[in-house]
């Protein structure tokens, strides 16, 4: 089991900001889709930190993101 | 000069690493800096890859923006030394060397005055990055005399304060007083003065900064490439924390970079007549012309 980000796409979809792409510390991890104008997680590339909440949450007042556990079979 | 140097036979293509071919299809090889900017991190497969850094690393998120940054990367070259930058800007798809512990200017004098001799008709970038220990302590001589003789590259300090990859050691860049794992009674002297010390030794554009905006720290990046290409040394001093050593929560290490931003690392940005002028000139072209 592991924490990473997931992102709501349907909320995320309507305001068509990427603010969260720019402030993940990893690379190519969370990454924005221009046709869906969604954000998305790799999974597999996410630490689990959290600064991508604190920037939708604290900062914009969206609340798009927000983490949770997942197992590896997920 | 072409920016498709990246790209491999077709019939190749198969047999390939994975990374490499993304690289080619989704990277920013042969892509215009308004594509694939700082702006649009996010949408295209940025020049670093997976890396052991910790999680909420605000200085793995500096060495993400240098990357997005770099004006030519096809002809940079990037210089580091010992510390916890260099578990990242190895994993990058930029040619990186590696020294003993504190040469990384050293090195760079002598590699910009051999490209210099040898790609006499190519702009060579040439940047070293390194922690505060590399760059002020262990690394000090050579830093300072490398901008004593003017020597034409950028040196990028990224600040976290402390020791952090040995277990949390004082450095000359903790502030006075500070108590860290290995150094229970606190630090008795203050932080050293690094940008007073680079505007002394002759940098001609020197920026301090805690980057919390993505635009203005990718312009302090580019304009001290540019500087460095015509006029002498240019120097970066940037604030990236170590939420381990200073127990910073990772959602908060954003937060601790804004208040930073209020306090000793508040934007500052020092630059010659010429460096200004200069500036001037790239700035009015566009952004493809100048790279």
């Amino acid at each position: 089991m592991y924490y990473v980000a997931k992102v709501n796409s349907e909320m995320c979809s309507t305001f068509k900001c990427n603010m969260c792409t720019l402030y993940c510390p990893e690379a190519n991890t969370l990454m924005y889709d221009k046709e869906n104008k969604t954000s998305w997680v790799d999974e597999d590339r996410c630490k689990g930190c959290a600064i991508c909440v604190y920037v939708c949450s604290d900062l914009l007042n969206r609340d798009c993101i927000e983490m949770a556990m997942v197992t590896p079979d997920e | 000069m072409s920016l498709r140097y990246m790209v491999p036979a077709s019939k190749f293509k198969r047999y390939l690493p994975k990374d490499y071919v993304e690289l080619v299809d989704y990277g920013p090889f042969g892509k215009d800096y308004s594509e694939v900017g700082v702006k649009n991190m996010g949408t295209f497969k940025e020049l670093v890859e997976e890396h052991p850094m910790c999680s909420g690393c605000w200085m793995a998120y500096y060495i993400k923006i240098i990357f997005a940054a770099l004006p030519n990367p096809e002809n940079t070259v990037t210089i580091g030394t010992a510390g916890c930058g260099r578990l990242a800007i190895s994993q990058a798809a930029v040619p990186f060397i590696y020294g003993n512990y504190g040469d990384q200017n050293a090195m760079a004098s002598g590699i910009t005055r051999a490209f210099r001799l040898r790609f006499p008709d190519i702009q060579k970038d040439v940047i070293t990055i390194a922690g505060d220990g590399g760059m002020m302590d262990i690394g000090f001589s050579m830093t300072m005399h490398a901008w004593f003789r003017r020597e034409r590259f950028t040196t990028i300090m990224l600040d976290n304060e402390v020791y952090g990859n040995t277990g949390g050691q004082e450095s000359g860049m903790s502030i006075e007083g500070a108590v860290l794992k290995m150094s229970p009674k606190g630090k008795n002297f203050g932080k050293m003065p690094a940008m007073q010390l680079a505007i002394t030794a002759g940098c001609v554009y020197v920026v301090k900064m805690s980057p919390t905006n993505i635009n203005k720290a990718a312009k302090a990046i580019r304009r001290a490439i540019f500087a460095a290409r015509k006029l002498g040394p240019t120097f970066i001093h940037v604030y990236t924390s170590c939420n381990i050593e200073y127990s910073i929560p990772t959602p908060d290490v954003f937060r601790d970079a804004k208040e930073m931003e209020k306090g000793r690392f508040a934007f500052e940005e020092f630059m010659t007549p010429e460096a200004k002028e200069l500036f001037a000139v790239v700035e009015s072209k566009k952004k493809r012309e100048v790279s």
